[in-house]
This record gives C-alpha cells, sequence and structure tokens, in this order.
C-alpha cells in the first residue's frame, strides 16, 4: 500500500504540480486518506466489488455471503409501461447491446465494468480514466455550470463539487446510444446522472449514480456499487475491443 | 476488516450486474458442459476475447478443432497468466461449455496446462 501511495503521489506530481505534494492529512477523528486541500482521497485505481478477484481464490459460489444494505440497484428501473416492451426486446438479443458492439459503456454502467478505472484528484479538475472502452472524463470543480452547447456523447459531460466528504458529480450531454446498467435498458439525451463518491475508512468507496430520464423513466432510478482498490496489478491497461469481436456473429437471440 | 472485505466481495458478485463484453447466456449453454484433451494449434491474445485454437482427437483418430473463447487478456493477466504462457503445440486439457449456435466453439473456464498446473481461462456459467 506504501508503495501504491508513492505511485499516486508521483503521478499528481508529474501531471498536476511537478513537485513535491505535501504528505496527506488526517483530520481529527477522520481516518479517510485525505489529499493536501482537506479532500478525501480518490486518487488511485478502483475496481467494482467482487470483479477484481477472479481467479484469487478460486472465485467466489453462489450462495456464500449475505445481503448488504449497499450494493443492489435500487429496485427495478422505473419504465414508462409503454416502453417495458422495448427494454424487453432489447434484452432478448444480446447483439443490441452497445458493449458488444465494443461501444463505450456510459455513465454510470462503466463504474461496473469487469475492468478497473483510475482517478487523478487535484483541486481543480478530477479524471477518471477507465480501461472499459479507453474512456476517460476531464470533471471540473469550478463550480461553472455545464456548457450550452453540448452535442450528445457516450460519457456526457461532467461537472464536480464537493459535498462535505462527498464527491459530486453531475453529468448530462448523453447520446441515446448507451445503456444504464441491466439489459436491454436504453435512455434519451435527456438523461441526467448525478454520481456521488464516498470514501470510506476501509479504503472503499461507495458509489451511488441517480439516473433521471423523463422520457423513460416515470421516477429517478438509483444505481450502487462498492469500488475497492484491486489486489495486485495497481495499473490501468489498453484494451482495444474492436481488435477481434466475433461475438456478434456467434450470440442467439433469447427470443 | 479482510473478511469483511470478502463479505462483501460476495454479496457484490451476486447481486452486481457486472458488465462484461457480453452475456455469457447470449453464446453459450451454461447446461452443457464440454470436456476437451488435445494440441493448442492458435492462440489469440486479444480483446475482447482470448481464444485458444485446440485439435482434439478420438480413438479412431479423427480430429476435431474446437475454438475456446476465455477472458480478455487484462483480466487473464490479474489472474495468473502471461501472453506466453502457452505454447503452440502444448497439450492441454479444458473444460467450459458448448456453443448455443452449433459450432464448434466453447466458453472455456479452466485449463489444465501440460505440467498439470490449472488456470481459470474465462467466468463461470450464468
Amino acid at each position: 500500500m506504501k508503495l501504491i501511495r508513492a505511485t499516486v503521489f508521483a503521478v499528481v506530481s508529474l501531471t498536476a504540480y511537478g513537485q513535491t505534494p505535501a504528505p496527506a492529512k488526517t483530520e481529527k477523528g477522520s481516518t479517510l486518506p485525505r489529499s493536501f486541500d482537506g479532500k478525501p482521497d480518490l486518487t488511485g485505481i478502483w475496481q467494482a466489488f467482487g470483479v477484481a478477484l477472479f481467479g484469487e481464490t478460486g472465485e467466489l459460489r453462489p450462495g456464500q455471503g449475505t445481503r448488504s444494505s449497499w450494493g443492489p440497484p435500487v429496485g427495478p428501473a422505473p419504465y414508462r409501461t409503454e416502453l417495458e416492451g422495448k427494454v424487453a426486446e432489447l434484452a432478448s438479443d444480446n447483439r443490441r447491446d452497445p458493449n458488444v458492439r465494443c461501444k463505450m459503456a456510459g455513465v454510470p454502467r462503466i463504474t461496473g465494468s469487469v475492468v478497473p478505472l483510475e482517478i487523478i484528484q487535484t483541486p481543480k479538475k478530477v479524471a477518471i480514466l477507465y480501461e472499459s472502452g479507453h474512456a476517460f472524463r476531464s470533471i471540473p470543480v469550478d463550480g461553472k455550470p455545464h456548457p450550452s452547447d453540448l452535442d450528445p456523447s457516450y460519457m456526457g459531460h461532467s461537472t464536480g463539487r464537493w459535498e462535505g466528504d462527498t464527491f459530486v458529480v453531475d453529468v448530462v450531454g448523453f447520446n441515446n446510444i448507451t445503456w444504464l446498467p441491466g439489459a436491454g435498458h436504453f435512455h434519451s439525451e435527456a438523461l441526467h446522472v448525478v454520481e456521488r463518491y464516498t470514501l470510506q475508512p476501509d479504503s472503499t468507496i461507495y458509489y451511488e449514480a441517480t439516473m433521471e430520464d423523463p422520457v423513460v423513466f416515470t421516477k429517478p432510478w438509483a444505481y450502487r456499487l462498492i469500488l475497492r482498490h484491486p489486489p495486485r496489478d495497481e495499473r490501468i491497461m489498453e484494451s482495444d475491443c474492436t481488435e477481434n469481436n466475433q461475438d456478434l456473429e456467434h450470440i442467439v437471440p433469447s427470443r | 476488516m479482510k473478511r469483511l472485505s470478502v463479505t462483501l466481495t460476495l454479496v457484490c458478485l451476486l447481486s452486481i450486474p457486472v458488465l462484461a463484453h457480453h452475456s455469457f447466456a447470449a453464446e453459450y449453454d451454461g447446461k452443457k458442459p464440454v470436456s476437451i484433451s488435445g494440441v493448442v494449434t492458435k492462440i489469440e491474445w486479444t480483446n475482447p476475447h482470448v481464444y485458444l485454437t485446440v485439435d482434439s482427437s478420438n480413438e479412431s483418430g479423427r480430429v476435431t478443432t474446437m475454438v475456446v473463447e476465455g477472458h480478455p487478456p487484462n483480466i487473464l493477466r490479474r489472474t495468473g497468466w502471461t501472453r506466453d504462457i502457452l505454447k503452440i503445440n502444448d497439450a492441454v486439457s479444458i473444460t467450459g461449455w458448448a456453443s448455443k449456435d452449433g459450432s464448434n466453439r466453447m466458453a472455456g473456464r479452466e485449463v489444465t496446462f501440460p505440467d498439470g498446473k490449472k488456470l481459470f481461462l474465462g467466468p463461470p456459467a450464468e
């Protein structure tokens, strides 16, 4: 962990400041690792819980563990009744999944990828680099609103702010190509996502994304994950999904 | 804390729809387990999946060529594989599940190497 921390500081130093950073402060009564500006330090490699342990311990079997108050999606996606048929139709044919077609996964679906992401935190900007799909987000933390001239995009436009010890990201400007978490969960360009990253004393992040889309949903829907540091190999790697994608011609629709 | 972490990991594995490249059930039949033994004739260390092509022969000498799908290289690297851990003409045994489209393809779960070492190649069946 010391090595990781040192590496993280080295990255921040090289990319943002060009000088030796101050050691992390720990506020009285809090065990959270903090950046030199006093904010919880999210910098590092993270991955959705339950993903990084493939092969590590022979993998985890169904029937083990108990339900957690954090983790599962908060209820079913609240699609408008007239759209439920379309969701079912999309879900029945995996070839329709934009991820199978090597598209960037969008927010918040990409956070639950089987491969990790890297957060690089500075006071004025937070970058998230995703191994999945070569996606990245450069999130200003400057109090400015979203631009008014956004073209729709896979990853949307993000603005960040701190609410106490939680990093809150507001995301708009999506295209309607990506899916939300779950099979067939399409959305419109009106999608508005609010993400909350809350660092925990056990070095995990409680991640929550609230999705609003009045075109397809009857009410907001939340998605939760626990992010943790992968057990080893603390770096993100290249992953070009288009390299040898043989799946499209072999997927069999379920309907 | 370690025990708590493991417990939470278990919980989330059960409850989170993890974003893999495709749904297992869209391409493979988890009710049709397959075991093959043969010789590696081709190794595609590629994204979004690694593919091993294996020629296996039965008692009468008839050769069947099977294409075995696995995790992407990045996941295999994190679970003990390297790009050159397998070589052409290596004799291996592989367990997994049959394809749904009737082709000679399978989802690979575990590979037994020439020295007896075993490593997971792909995810469990859904």
